[in-house]
């Protein structure tokens, strides 16, 4: 008798138990939740939340599935995906191919859609036999995949409903996500976004409790409130230095990078870039080889974003350490939307912002393309064709090569790389990634309360 | 007629630099919906200010102007009032919410507003005030009649978008998070509908300001 009753108060008490909610912070208003045209980081986070893509990436950077079960590549070159019978919308209904190729359609026709995934779909052809979606690219399998996992399959006919491991909906400033019943088992209650650009005001919610995690202000000496813990990774995330003026002061950048920033200042968010590629992506450490460039003027002009106070800091320290050399770096604070106009009108000298990478090597394609939307100063080689077009999976001898060509003539540089450092409530458990928390699978939905 | 043509073309000024706001999103994406709930708290904070700071200078005349504790209340910016608020916030209360955010507002700008409505009142010595303190106040609420709509018109658009770091610090976010990020993403047809309703209330307040002789 007393087990039952034991069993019976337990059920009682889990029932009558307050929900469990991950409270967290944004730092821009995404905007409405929208699978097709959202494209920002806050959106990307919602997306992962509240909806599902063909396949996933696991924390340590493989492929695993996500709506499909499985994916097999047919004799001409066709990808043909295996969709999930468990997979289900808000509404109950079944994720479906029509909806696999409505997604893809809308990318491809809305001129206002995600310039990434209209980029990860440029060229693609797709369609369905037996009720499996099918999907030919131009572009390798391995890229392909990969990129894939970057575009969760919304609803036919309703941008804004996706099948992920939470249910959306929003309230006056707040994005809630609320779990339910998903494949990956979602293990908390649910998440509350609050809009909280401030990074003194978070490091404060963060210390008052309100806040399960987040990322606190970049300064060395903060140390996590008793509640909470501290967690670092780093990221696929660098400040990089685009040049118009060759390689030349990316040269002294490379040289300055080394002894220019004070550990203090760096805290534990950054380091200072040692090779020319993100490491975190698996790119070895390679140092810049153009011998012959002419010395660059004695004036530098670099644009950077303005409102960062740890990186502007980080700047004067650099500044500071050219001027050592005899080189005057004058540094021109820009708005966003400014630097981002300038970079791609070429107007600038020297130009820095942070990039946040896809987690593939052939994110560092946007370098290089011709058309890759971070090639701001009109990059070039005869032999980068040939290169790519042998680019078919992560480990093959072309990405040598590849960094060979780049390292002769490069027209930008990383001067730090970026770590994640939150702060996060000691009970609940996550697991972090290059990615960030949300970004992988089974990100969110596979977090725990202790 | 040449005042209205003259706010006309300051209106048409900013509708054009909305319009032509220089610069690109890098991740171009959809603008935000209006904060439609904002609305209300926006009404209410704007109402309580305009309702307590005549009332404050109808109390207090035009001394209030020169007065150094005003002058103390209003020297603090907007971000100071908020650290302090989120420092004092008790922790088990759970984050500040729009009551917290409403006091926070009226704090920073009450004694402004204060200070602008008493400097503009006509000195009281020998007169009104050798008339009494009922002349006096009816002298002041006179003035200040007539100088409220002037005084709403002028500022109500900076009440409306000015709330932007008390939103931020305490995460309420409101008119002027929507105003910011629509300049943040250029999202220029956004911010010309916003021009157009100021313009709009500026209008409205109009006939209010004609003097009668």
């Amino acid at each position: 008798m007393r087990p039952l009753l034991q069993a019976l108060a337990l059920a009682l008490a889990t029932l009558l138990a307050p929900a469990q909610v991950v409270e967290e912070s944004l730092q821009a208003d995404p905007g409405p939740l929208d699978f097709i045209q959202g494209d920002s980081y806050e959106q990307w986070i919602l997306q992962s939340l509240a909806g599902d893509a063909l396949v996933g990436i696991r924390p340590d950077g493989a492929l695993t599935p996500r709506l499909a079960t499985a994916w097999t590549r047919q004799p001409d070159g066709t990808l043909s995906f295996t969709l999930r019978r468990d997979a289900r919308f808000a509404d109950g209904s079944a994720v479906s191919a029509e909806d696999v190729l409505w997604t893809f359609r809308e990318l491809q026709r809305n001129p206002r859609a995600s310039a990434t995934k209209r980029a990860i779909l440029a060229g693609a052809e797709f369609g369905e036999r037996q009720g499996r979606p099918w999907l030919r690219s131009p572009k390798p399998l391995g890229r392909l995949l990969l990129e894939l996992a970057r575009v969760p399959i919304a609803q036919r006919g309703q941008p804004g409903q996706g099948s992920g491991p939470f249910a959306f909906r929003q309230e006056p400033g707040a994005w809630v996500f609320t779990r339910r019943e998903h494949f990956l088992r979602p293990g908390i209650d649910g998440l509350r976004f609050h809009l909280l650009p401030d990074p003194s005001a978070v490091q404060t919610a963060l210390r008052k409790g309100w806040l399960t995690l987040g990322a606190p202000l970049a300064s060395p000496g903060a140390e996590p409130p008793p509640s909470h813990r501290r967690l670092v990774h780093p990221l696929h995330a660098q400040f990089v230095v685009w040049s118009h003026l060759g390689p030349g002061p990316l040269r002294l950048l490379e040289r300055w990078r080394r002894d220019a920033f004070p550990a203090r200042l760096l805290g534990r968010n950054a380091r200072p870039s040692r090779g020319l590629w993100p490491e975190t992506l698996g790119f070895p450490v390679r140092s810049i080889l153009a011998d012959r460039t002419p010395s660059p003027p004695t004036q530098l002009v670099l644009h950077h974003l303005a409102g960062d106070v740890a990186l502007e800091r980080l700047l004067l320290a650099l500044r500071e350490r050219a001027r050592r050399d005899g080189f005057d770096l004058r540094l021109r604070p820009l708005e966003q939307g400014l630097l981002f106009e300038r970079l791609q009108k070429g107007d600038f000298q020297l130009a820095g912002s942070v990039v946040f990478f896809e987690p593939q090597p052939w994110a560092v394609l946007e370098y290089l393309e011709p058309t890759g939307p971070m090639n701001f100063t009109g990059w070039r080689h005869a032999q980068l064709e040939a290169v790519t077009a042998r680019l078919h999976q992560p480990d093959v001898a072309a990405w040598e090569e590849l960094q060979a060509l780049w390292s002769r003539e490069p027209a930008a540089l990383p001067l730090l790389d970026f770590q994640s450092v939150i702060w996060v409530d000691r009970r609940l458990q996550v697991e972090p990634s290059p990615m960030g928390l949300y970004l992988h699978t089974p990100g969110a939905a596979g977090w725990r309360w202790r | 007629m040449i005042r209205l043509l003259q706010g006309l073309g300051l209106w048409g000024l900013g509708l054009a630099l909305a319009l032509t706001l220089p610069g690109s999103a890098w991740k171009a994406a959809a603008p935000p919906a209006f904060p439609w709930a904002a609305l209300g708290p926006a009404a209410l904070a704007t109402a309580s200010l305009a309702l307590l700071a005549p009332l404050l200078v109808w109390l207090g005349g035009p001394t209030l102007a020169s007065r150094r504790s005003l002058a103390l209340l209003e020297a603090p910016p907007e971000l100071l009032w908020a650290a302090l608020l989120l420092a004092l916030w008790p922790p088990a209360w759970g984050p500040p919410g729009q009551t917290a955010w409403l006091v926070a507002f009226l704090a920073t700008a009450l004694p402004g507003e204060v200070r602008w409505l008493a400097q503009a009142l006509p000195g009281e010595h020998p007169l009104p005030r050798a008339w009494g303190e009922r002349a006096t106040r009816r002298v002041r609420w006179l003035v200040l009649r007539r100088l409220g709509v002037r005084w709403l018109a002028a500022r109500l658009p900076v009440w409306l978008t000015a709330t932007l770091v008390l939103e931020r610090m305490l995460g309420v976010p409101g008119l002027g998070t929507d105003w910011l990020t629509r300049v943040a993403g250029r999202d220029r047809r956004g911010l010309a509908v916003w021009v157009l309703l100021l313009a709009g209330l500026w209008l409205l307040t109009r006939p209010w300001q004609r003097e009668t002789a």
